[in-house]
């Protein structure tokens, strides 16, 4: 930290001038509040700055309260306690797989990555960025992203020399320090209280519209529903799409049960199996892009391989405001994509319903900006969703206040490319 | 040329025991483990869903040790334990088998249960495990669902001293995506079912834990019931919107949801948890697993305030006042009690409160005491003296003060 020594530093921890940070802490960031207040403070001369745990205590070391400004200890309030709240500890250690998997060189960049996560969005707006906090610039790197995507860019090396230093505690990085007190010391919080806590964070964020950064609402938002991987619920949406009843392996009284022997003059039904056919719309117009497109699809063909349908039971649809042919899977491994103007994905639902016989399942695969069929398939729909921020494609000179509709309610809807690293 | 010996019978050396009884010694062994005393919050939340006789659903991958789970489950309640592997089975296998008679359209066609059914009625108690619900095809889950939700086994009712547990695979792992509808997620609770890496360690070197079952204590039976009417109630007129909420989003489909009737189970859990005494933490399990994540942290937030010191009791006696520990409990104690005083403004409460934030700043963090003295401070009528206590808030004054200036200083700084 850049700030000078002042004055003689041996001395106890200045309890009142770290609790001055926190009210100035709560003051300026009122919706973490309850979170400030949930942290036990505890002085502890091994740590080098100030370090959580993930039993929400927090370290200080009376040496490093005693020389920094209270409006710079505040910011490392705010700081510590964002560790705590975007569940650093248990990310890293899904992150490593497990407590205790990697050495600390591995955690001392999970903690780097960390902070860069919090640090270039919980500062300004009447809280100081503490002098020596890590942002993503220092790296070489991108606001904005999850510590998981930080993790992927950056080495230690000469660029983080500098930061060797940097130790947050176990709440960062999930690895036990020897000043932690353990589960069983002085006023940590339970599993259920932590999770309480940041719940009435979460909907303090959530509950007063305009309150916390863009980051913050994201959070909050979620806190206690983590995207899930996107490729996991397209699978599941799809496996349980092909093979509800109706499609795919069903009984039927087409043919006798092998058991009907046993039970003459009863009929029984037999298990059979029929493969469903699955018919993907592929939203080709300008808006939606070849990578996202190829990674989707080939996800697709491989799920609708695994629920046992045949290659040539899937087929595909190029669509952008007029539908083209369907495509069997099989003839071509590249399918030719045509297209690149508005969407109308009706017109693919249209071709889709016409195929004879029809499909038992359709995917759409579509950023959203189109109009969408007025009833519901007589098949079952699930639509993978390229997440769109703000309208682009769709935007409409004439009325740019206008906002494309949502996929309608019958439709079973996958987020596409959401992070999978999962808050 | 070698030679083998071939006078001895197979497997066998010359001069030594038969090798089969010296991998069972080995065998035994390798069985041989002991257990430990240890508090295990999982087992607790399903022995007292199972004890409410609430149909549980056990989420947990493949190996977890749900079915170990359920052998220490039917010891703890000392009831024969049932497995039945469902994707192995038929539909017929739980609707019953039809057997056909003389005259069918006179006597109707009996569905006759299978042999393990007709034992468990038989015994008239007995713990039945449905394993595997997920990879069955959908109708013999829809077979078995009768079994789990109606106690029907083609023609025999399950006794009520039977109680069901169902598992499966969660989604993103199984084999072939089945998912409940909406409708029936409601009805189950779901216990997420997970290892704990240092019980596992420590299992496979030779100690498992045996835990404890909780025991419903018979005085605590009716304060368990007011208690948790008191709480589901408390939340849901605050919160009219919780009663009944559809799963909105794929994420969190297939699993629990508030509606009338999981608030119904839940008010059950929370009275069989409190009259076992259990943590919150097997509370909060319980309560998640049956309205889900939202409602149920809501719920268990509630339950933290209901925790709180009643403000009429710290204002009586300001001096022996027992204050929350933790510091943003503390301080919701703290504005409940400005909240009261301003409610019914008087002399005396508005001293009370004076004297109980003083009490505070000696027991506790200074800084919790600032935001309630500065409101309390403002409820101030004309002909109210500031009483002599207030000298004493000079600490978190003082820390109000510096706060202040380090503003001051940040703002003139962002100034520059």
């Amino acid at each position: 930290m850049t700030a000078p020594v002042t004055g003689d530093a041996a001395g106890a921890l200045d309890l009142d001038k770290l609790l001055a940070a926190r009210l100035y802490a709560v003051r300026a960031r009122p919706y973490l509040a309850t979170a400030l207040f949930a942290l036990h403070p505890v002085a502890s001369r091994r740590v080098p700055t100030m370090a959580v745990d993930r039993h929400w205590r927090c370290y200080a070391s009376p040496l490093f309260v005693d020389r920094t400004p209270v409006e710079d200890l505040a910011g490392v309030w705010v700081h510590e306690v964002s560790h705590l709240l975007r569940d650093h500890h248990g990310r890293s250690d899904r992150y490593a797989r497990g407590p205790g998997a990697f050495g600390p060189a591995e955690r001392l960049r999970m903690n780097i990555a960390a902070d860069c996560e919090i640090n270039d969005d919980v500062f300004g707006d009447g809280l100081e960025r503490p002098g020596g906090a890590v942002l993503p610039g220092d790296l070489g790197l991108g606001p904005g992203e999850l510590m998981e995507d930080y993790l992927r860019q950056f080495r230690l090396g000469p660029v983080t020399e500098h930061l060797a230093w940097l130790d947050c505690g176990s709440g960062a990085d999930g690895a036990e320090r020897d000043w932690d007190l353990g589960p069983d010391g002085a006023h940590g919080l339970s599993a259920q209280e932590r999770d309480a806590v940041r719940f009435r964070v979460a909907q303090g964020i959530t509950g007063r519209p305009g309150t916390g950064s863009r980051q913050w609402r994201r959070w909050a938002e979620e806190a206690f529903h983590p995207p899930q991987p996107w490729r996991d619920l397209l699978g599941a949406a799809l496996r349980s799409a092909a093979s509800a009843s109706g499609a795919g392996e069903d009984y039927t009284y087409g043919r006798p049960s092998r058991r009907s022997a046993a039970v003459p003059g009863a009929v029984l039904p037999a298990l059979r199996r029929r493969p469903p056919r699955v018919t993907v719309v592929v939203d080709t117009s300008a808006s939606v892009g070849d990578t996202e497109l190829g990674s989707a699809l080939l996800e697709i063909a491989a799920i609708s391989r695994a629920v046992g349908g045949r290659r040539d039971l899937v087929g595909v649809i190029s669509c952008d405001a007029a539908a083209g042919v369907v495509h069997p899977l099989c003839r071509a491994e590249g399918i030719p994509l045509t297209g690149g103007g508005g969407t109308d994905l009706r017109s693919g639902f249209a071709r889709a319903l016409a195929a004879r016989p029809g499909p038992d399942v359709v995917v759409v695969l579509t950023d959203g900006q189109t109009p969408w069929p007025d009833r519901r398939p007589p098949c079952r729909t699930v639509v993978g969703l390229f997440p769109r921020p703000y309208p682009v494609a769709g935007w409409d000179e004439d009325d740019p206040d206008a906002v494309p509709d949502p996929p309608p309610a019958w439709a079973r809807v996958v987020e596409i490319g959401t992070p999978s690293g999962g808050r | 040329m070698p030679s083998y010996p071939s006078a001895t019978p197979a497997g066998t050396l010359p001069g030594s025991v038969p090798q089969l009884d010296v991998a069972g010694e080995l065998l035994a062994l390798l069985r041989d483990s002991t257990t430990e005393p240890r508090p295990d919050d999982q087992l607790e939340a399903l022995t007292l869903a199972v004890a409410a006789d609430l149909p549980v659903l056990l989420w947990g991958e493949p190996g977890i040790g749900k079915t170990a789970a359920l052998t220490q489950l039917a010891t703890a309640l000392d009831l024969p334990l049932t497995t039945v592997i469902a994707s192995v089975h038929e539909p017929s296998d739980f609707s019953g088998l039809p057997v056909i008679g003389d005259d069918p359209a006179e006597q109707g066609i009996p569905m006759a249960p299978p042999d393990w059914a007709v034992r468990l009625v038989r015994a008239g108690r007995g713990l039945l495990f449905l394993d595997e619900l997920s990879t069955a095809p959908p109708a013999v889950q829809a077979a078995l669902l009768r079994v789990v939700l109606e106690r029907r086994i083609g023609a025999l009712t399950l006794p009520p001293g039977v109680r069901v547990v169902a598992a499966a695979n969660p989604r993103s792992s199984a084999a072939d995506g089945w998912e409940l509808s909406p409708p029936l997620a409601n009805r189950f609770v779901h216990l997420q079912w997970t290892h704990d890496h240092d019980v596992v360690v420590r299992g496979l070197g030779g100690t498992w834990p045996r835990a404890t079952p909780p025991r419903l204590d018979p005085a605590k039976l009716p304060g368990a019931v007011a208690f948790a009417r008191r709480a589901v109630c408390g939340l849901l007129t605050a919160r009219p919107a919780l009663v009944h909420r559809l799963p909105g989003s794929e994420t969190r489909r297939g699993g629990a949801w508030p509606s009338p009737r999981s608030w119904e189970a839940t008010i059950a859990l929370i009275a069989f948890a409190t009259a076992a005494g259990s943590s919150r933490e097997v509370l909060s399990q319980l309560v998640r697993g049956t309205v889900g994540d939202g409602a149920g942290l809501e719920l268990l937030a509630s339950m933290d305030r209901m925790d709180l010191p009643d403000p009429e009791t710290l204002l009586a006696d300001p001096e022996g006042a027992e204050l929350p520990e933790r510091g943003d409990l503390r301080q919701a104690a703290l504005d409940g009690v400005v909240a009261a005083v301003r409610a019914r403004p008087d002399r005396a409460r508005w001293d009370a409160a004076w004297a109980l934030l003083v009490h505070a700043l000696r027991t506790g963090a200074p800084d919790l005491v600032v935001v309630p003295a500065t409101t309390l401070a403002a409820l101030r009528q004309d002909d109210w003296d500031v009483p002599a206590a207030v000298e004493q808030l000079a600490g978190a004054v003082a820390l109000s003060r510096t706060a202040d200036r380090a503003a001051a200083r940040a703002a003139a700084g962002a100034g520059r």
